[in-house]
């Protein structure tokens, strides 16, 4: 019983943290600002995510591969902000976008 | 109906914005709504793989995982300078 109520309560944390991400990306103005809603998203979310999967079936195959996708996220995430911030940059320096000032 | 099934519906709606973001957006604004989108089917992925006990499901998201991080890096590396 105990087991089960942390799982539920990572599942809703994951759950809400991706949700509020989403809800991040779609508010802020700018690319550089939308940037910073995918770290969370990608980090805290999937973990908590693998982190119910390992609590209701402990150390078994099922639980290594989810430990080892969020794993990836999390690894993958700052690479992938890097490079599109990096892309960002670079095109706001060489070409304006059209209807910019 | 559980509580992974749950998350997994209620994820699923995050997609909205994120589609949202990718066909209002610049174009570098619609590669960061691509990358989160990539990241929240793969979290659905794991939620409906325990849900559903369906232990073919995770080599999905893991695979997943690792095709978004190329995609993403290939689809920065060209919108950096070539579209």
């Amino acid at each position: 019983m105990g087991l089960t109520a942390a799982a539920d309560l990572l599942i809703a944390f994951g759950v809400a943290v991706e949700l509020a991400c989403c809800a991040g990306i779609i508010v802020m103005r700018g690319a550089y600002d939308k940037l910073h809603y995918l770290g969370p998203a990608a980090i805290v979310g999937p973990l908590s995510i693998a982190a119910a999967i390992v609590v209701r079936e402990s150390v078994s195959p099922a639980g290594i591969k989810a430990l080892l996708t969020a794993g990836l996220l999390a690894v993958a995430s700052p690479v992938l902000t890097h490079a599109t911030a990096r892309a960002l940059y670079i095109r706001q320096r060489d070409h304006r976008e059209p209807g910019e000032p | 109906m559980n509580a992974w099934l749950f998350g997994a519906a209620a994820l699923s709606l995050g997609l909205v914005p994120c589609g949202a973001v990718i066909l209002r957006g610049r174009l570098l604004e619609a590669l960061i709504g691509l990358q989160l989108a990539g990241v929240l089917q793969t979290v659905i992925l794991l939620l409906l793989a325990e849900g559903y006990h369906e232990g073919s499901l995770f080599d999905l998201a893991l695979v997943l995982a690792l095709l978004s991080l190329a995609a993403g890096l290939v689809f920065a590396r060209m919108l950096e300078r070539w579209v």
